[in-house]
């Protein structure tokens, strides 16, 4: 104890003795506030502890210790805390320079299914000419291998890509073989309803390391309501799909997301519970975007972000209470959340990237050659809004595409750290700019952060996780291990 | 200036409270309310314009008060700050060859 009291003695700050480091604050509760320092390290002071620390006259050793740990003050002269930030600055950003690492191929608009929510103008089944060709698929490859990240990931998007499987397997076997002069790291995901899934698609995907990706949004009732197709079956079909990829190549090679609409905001202990029962191990409790024919009357979007918000916490302390009981399960969304603010590594979710996502995380190459910054741009497409179309794999080069003032200004323009708002709030380091959706829902890349639902909805979600994390021991340390895998 | 019934005024003394520190409140509270800010001798005048009605006078004015405290603060931390944040910010990019256009660190 007295050597604990000696050390606590020379290691005292008197008042008025260290320096602020960058920090920004959020009035958290009425009698907390929340402090994080330039990459999102984060401690909760009083009110009256901010003042004091910022006017030098805080005497709480304790907690002046604290801030010293977590970089938000220093003493004058030290020079470790901006070399640790600088270097943790860095290793968040390091992706940067290697850009682009998803490229997402829709190889067809035909789809069989008739989802109410459906972003995108899907064509009937048997019009094949909504369908990429061998040779576009060749030119968005040449184009996708010239981006410089050493990982690729090829997403194969629709309507619904399996209706165009000759081509999938033509594009997934032409990459590799590109790729024998590149040596980049590659993956391949088919994001797919599972309903056309056969032992030949299956055996493709064991051969060739293919992952699967589909849509669950529930139980079969709120699943099939959602996501209609002849039959009524989607619910069967899909859930059938995910036992034989588990089956035949793991269970980890097949995952599952779900969209929120209106009916679901009820159901989402039902909807875990789905997801448990087939052995999926990640949920990810997603709010409908609003683009496209989900805004129709009944698209499903018609509700707020507090109301999806609930059903988010609900659902998120349902998981946290069932691994609580043993079973291990995550929320997607809080894992990447928890990657942001409990690591130094950035998980590169497009949504949450500043610098933003589109065309530095992902490119899409639709069905007929245009090429889009985002997925969400090219549902904007659909309704008449070419605003984020960056060029055409015939003839537009890598170079147009990438230095294109359509890609470049809105990037430049929805930059966090120089955003008006963005840049004095205290969840900056967790977020991201989303000029694509402020562009659709206020009209500019930036939009206005006071009113804006992704702001709104993304500090609900921050507040949450962080609010879990001070309150329970165990959610904390779920949070941890979520942020680590 | 257009009379509103719904307006209401609130001044802030010149020598306490900074012009920037108005601005960046008023844009905060948008979601409740339009500013309008005039420089007089001693004051500025800010009148609140709330965005819809039923919206209380006395939680507007609260509202804007304690927004301004905060955005007063934070300027404060911002310029103590703003050295040492450009230095861990040039340290950060000086060895990814980000800032200078050469190769990246070997």
């Amino acid at each position: 104890m007295t050597d604990l009291k000696l050390l606590r003695s020379a290691t005292a700050l008197p008042a008025s003795s260290w320096q602020l480091l960058p920090m920004r604050f959020h009035r958290f509760d009425p009698d907390s506030v929340l402090l994080t320092n330039l990459v999102g390290e984060h401690v909760f002071v009083s009110p009256d502890q901010l003042l004091a620390v910022v006017d030098g006259t805080c005497d709480d050793q304790e907690l002046l210790a604290r801030l010293r740990a977590r970089h938000l003050i220093q003493r004058p002269g030290d020079r470790l805390p901006a070399e640790l930030l600088a270097i943790k600055l860095r290793t968040r950003l390091r992706h940067l320079p290697d850009s682009t690492g998803l490229h997402i191929f829709v190889l067809t608009l035909r789809c069989e299914h008739t989802c109410r929510y459906c972003q995108v103008s899907r064509q009937s089944a048997a019009k094949s000419e909504f369908d990429m060709s061998q040779e576009t698929a060749g030119r968005a490859l040449a184009l996708a291998f010239r981006s410089p990240s050493p990982h690729l990931k090829l997403e194969f998007q629709g309507g619904e890509p399996l209706l165009n499987f000759p081509l999938l397997r033509w594009t997934v076997e032409e990459a590799k073989r590109i790729n024998e002069d590149h040596g980049k790291d590659l993956a391949f995901v088919i994001a797919t309803n599972l309903a056309l899934l056969d032992d030949d698609i299956l055996g493709f995907c064991a051969k060739e390391d293919v992952y699967l990706s589909t849509s669950l949004d529930g139980p079969a009732d709120l699943h099939n309501f959602n996501r209609r197709r002849p039959g009524q079956d989607s619910w069967q079909k899909t859930v059938a799909g995910i036992r034989k990829v588990q089956e035949r190549l793991g269970t980890d090679r097949v995952s599952a997301l779900m969209t929120t609409t209106e009916a679901s905001l009820d159901r989402a202990h039902d909807i875990i519970d789905t997801y448990a029962e087939l052995g999926l191990r990640n949920v990810f409790l997603r709010p409908i975007s609003p683009y496209g024919f989900a805004v129709r009357p009944r698209g499903g979007a018609g509700y707020d972000v507090d109301r999806w918000l609930r059903f988010y916490e609900t659902g998120l302390d349902y998981i946290i209470d069932l691994n609580r009981n043993g079973l291990p399960m995550a929320e997607s969304y809080a894992s990447i959340v928890a990657r942001k603010m409990f690591s130094n590594e950035d998980p590169g979710y497009v949504d949450l990237m500043s610098p933003a996502g589109m065309g530095l995380g992902a490119l899409v190459y639709n069905y007929d050659g245009d090429v889009y910054a985002s997925d969400e741009g090219r549902m904007l497409a659909e309704m008449h809004d070419d605003t984020f179309r960056l060029g055409h794999v015939e003839t537009s080069s890598y170079e147009e595409i990438m230095l294109s003032e359509k890609l470049l200004q809105p990037v430049q323009e929805s930059f966090t750290l120089s955003a008006p708002m963005c840049n004095s709030c205290a969840f900056e380091p967790y977020c991201g700019a989303d000029p694509v959706f402020h562009h659709a829902t206020a009209g500019d890349f930036l939009g206005h952060k006071a009113t804006s639902a992704f702001c709104r909805r993304n500090m609900g979600v921050f507040k949450v996780l962080l609010r879990r994390a001070r309150d329970d021991e165990f959610a904390r340390d779920l949070l941890w291990r979520w942020a680590q895998r | 200036m257009p009379q509103d019934p719904e307006a209401v005024t609130i001044s802030f003394d010149r020598n306490t409270t900074e012009l920037d520190a108005l601005q960046r409140a008023a844009y905060a509270v948008a979601d409740l309310m339009t500013v309008d800010i005039r420089a007089a001798a001693e004051d500025y005048v800010c009148t609140l314009f709330p965005i819809r009605a039923g919206l209380d006078s006395d939680e507007l004015k609260h509202r804007i008060r304690a927004e301004i405290i905060d955005q007063g603060l934070r300027l404060r931390i911002a310029r103590e700050t703003e050295p040492i944040r450009n230095l861990i910010f040039a340290l950060a990019f000086s060895q990814t060859g980000l800032a200078d256009g050469g190769d990246a660190e070997e």
